[in-house]
């Protein structure tokens, strides 16, 4: 069952002046539990696409379904409730909270969805051993590596069970054995948990990976290609 | 909506920078102090002169012949003085009382003439009533080998061109309207901080005003010190029960006072007022640069789902615990350097002189009223708040994705 419907999204910037066209006419549909690259050259809207399944940017024209509801069509407030509650998000810069620890970071997530403390404690100890952090809890961004950061950033996106993780460019801050270890762990997060990553990247090596990848240009999808095995 | 996240997240933001949160609050602490010392020293200032006014001159009630304030005729004396006095005296409220004999008349000497007060007191209780014995500067009071003692102001003796020991003349109407005289020995000479009181007023024992007036026990007016001056209005209330007789309150005998009085709170909360704008600007432009610098990750807590009330919630209350720690400090500062100062007083006699002109010594003692500290706590709370709106505001209108530049 496709969980994201992307319906003719178009995107336009600065429409009134000089029209810059980011999306034109996307349409692709996301499974549950799909490793999905989103690849293309510098300027093919990758980023843009992936704010709008997000539900940080509105498209200009078109529709997204999430789980077979219309994102754009509900209320700001409702959107930010939204995306707490069924997206997570990684970021090219970590984008971590430096004051609190890995796991505090963690943590706020789940508080901010109204967990108690024993069901948040339990559930980011869970993920950030998953994510092989487990002597690195209580360590601040700070104090944490590139990859070890991306990995917090990783077990944060995944606190709230989203429905699906948007990553733009995960790997892009990081060197090649951190990238290798993100990857295979994003991989086995996938396998074992079942959960769905769509994310933007340039890297060959995490293009090489991805079990589809959906190729951008000029803002239209030039091509959509499912990889049956696993790699 | 569950703010504790948030809350804990804004504590934690404080001292991300501890520099600049540290500077922040540091100047709240000298801001509170500095004013609310300033306030406790010119409160000081100003209930001393209040006070020296009362108890060198006015008292804090009077009670007069209730036509005697129109005219000040002599025959407008209080009859049955002493059961008044016993009753004032068994009032709670009550500490000192006196009772005087009062004739408006001339004083002469050999080469000049000039209108006064006569005032015929007892010692022993007028002294307990009225610091301006104090203010002696030559001779001694009544002295019991001096026949027809008098004391006089400096500035009299200077107009009558008279010394100590010197005779004057007071001539003044006694009971029945007649005009009378007698010649006193000058025994004393008071030099106090109102040089127009001590211009007209000279003091002689109440026996030989009352003798030459033609009527023993004779009393013109009762004054009374009671135990809260800030009181008196109502203490005149519960004493007023005689029509003949017109009770007033020093603010009823010196509305110029009950004015200085009225408006010393005033001046004090629109010093402090200013003050706290000033550190509200502060805490503004410290609230922008926070917000300013950290748009990034305020973009990325808005992309993964705290809300705008959590957003605002959050730099409010960053600012709040800015403040929360400042003026707590600032006032448990200011009330200890009050308590001290107040206890020692600040020694201003290098500005004596400037200062007895207006009818205040040169020993300062700082004090406030612990409703003023609470005040300034809500003010400054009130003031945190509002300074706080604005940079909430700027940190609602950013865009996320502008903010975080791409996810």
């Amino acid at each position: 069952m496709a969980i994201i419907e992307i319906q003719e999204i178009t995107k336009i910037y600065n429409p009134e002046h000089v029209p810059v066209h980011a999306l034109n006419g996307v349409n692709i549909e996301i499974e549950e539990g799909e490793f999905t690259a989103i690849v293309g050259p510098s300027g093919s809207g990758k980023t843009t696409l992936l704010n709008v399944i997000g539900g940080l940017d509105e498209p200009t024209s078109g529709k997204i379904f999430i789980k077979g509801t219309d994102m754009f069509s509900l209320s700001e407030k409702k959107l930010i409730d939204f995306r707490l509650n069924h997206i997570g998000f990684v970021f090219q810069a970590y984008n971590l909270i430096p004051v609190l620890t890995a796991k505090e970071n963690v943590n706020f997530i789940l508080q901010m969805q109204g967990q108690s403390k024993s069901t948040y404690e339990k559930r980011s100890e869970e993920l950030l051993h998953m994510v092989g952090l487990d002597d690195k809890m209580d360590k601040r961004p700070s104090e944490l590596s590139g990859g070890q950061q991306q990995r917090v950033a990783v077990a944060r996106a995944l606190a709230s069970k989203p429905d699906f993780v948007l990553a733009d460019e995960p790997t892009a801050n990081l060197d090649s054995k951190s990238t290798a270890n993100l990857l295979d762990m994003m991989l086995r997060l996938n396998e074992e948990e079942q959960t769905t990553f769509i994310f933007s990247t340039h890297d060959q090596r995490v293009v090489e990976r991805a079990r589809r990848v959906v190729t951008l240009v000029d803002g239209k999808v030039e091509t959509d290609e499912v990889r049956n095995s696993k790699l | 909506m569950n703010l504790w996240p948030v809350i804990k997240l804004s504590w934690k933001n404080v001292w991300r920078n501890p520099v600049r949160s540290g500077v922040v609050i540091i100047s709240v602490i000298l801001g509170t102090w500095a004013g609310v010392f300033s306030s406790a020293f010119m409160n000081g200032l100003s209930l001393q002169y209040i006070k020296n006014e009362l108890e060198n001159y006015t008292a804090h009630i009077q009670i007069h012949h209730a036509g005697y304030n129109e005219e000040n005729l002599p025959s407008y004396y209080i009859p049955s003085a002493d059961s008044i006095i016993e009753d004032l005296r068994s009032k709670s409220f009550v500490q000192n009382v006196t009772a005087r004999s009062l004739a408006q008349g001339l004083a002469s000497s050999a080469t000049n003439t000039f209108g006064v007060t006569v005032n015929g007191v007892d010692l022993e209780t007028d002294s307990t009533v009225s610091s301006i014995y104090s203010y002696l500067v030559e001779g001694d009071l009544f002295d019991e080998s001096t026949r027809n003692p008098v004391l006089i102001g400096q500035k009299l003796a200077d107009r009558l061109n008279i010394k100590l020991r010197s005779r004057m003349v007071l001539n003044f109407q006694d009971v029945d309207g007649n005009i009378t005289a007698a010649a006193f020995r000058v025994a004393g000479i008071f030099n106090s901080p109102n040089a127009n009181f001590d211009e007209s007023n000279v003091f002689v024992p109440a026996e030989d005003l009352n003798q030459l007036m033609d009527r023993e026990n004779l009393v013109h007016e009762i004054a009374l010190l009671v135990d809260d001056f800030k009181q008196a209005d109502a203490y005149a209330e519960q004493i007023r029960q005689n029509e003949n007789l017109e009770v007033r309150s020093w603010g009823d005998i010196s509305p110029a006072l009950r004015y200085t009085d009225s408006m010393l709170d005033f001046t004090l909360y629109i010093f402090m007022i200013i003050i706290i704008i000033a550190l509200t600007f502060g805490i503004v432009n410290t609230m922008l640069m926070a917000v300013m610098e950290r748009t990034q990750e305020l973009g990325m807590l808005m992309a993964i789902g705290v809300n705008k009330p959590r957003t605002f919630s959050m730099i409010m209350f960053e600012t709040l615990f800015l403040t929360l720690v400042g003026v707590p400090a600032g006032l448990f500062l200011s009330w200890a350097t009050i308590a001290w100062l107040g206890t020692v007083g600040i020694d201003l006699s290098a500005f004596s002189q400037g200062l007895e002109m207006y009818g205040i010594s040169s020993m300062v003692h700082p004090e406030l009223s612990p409703a003023y500290y609470g005040n300034i706590a809500l003010l400054m709370l009130f003031a945190t708040l509002l300074a706080a709106i604005y940079p909430s505001i700027k940190a609602l209108k950013l865009n996320p994705v502008q903010a975080i530049r791409k996810l």
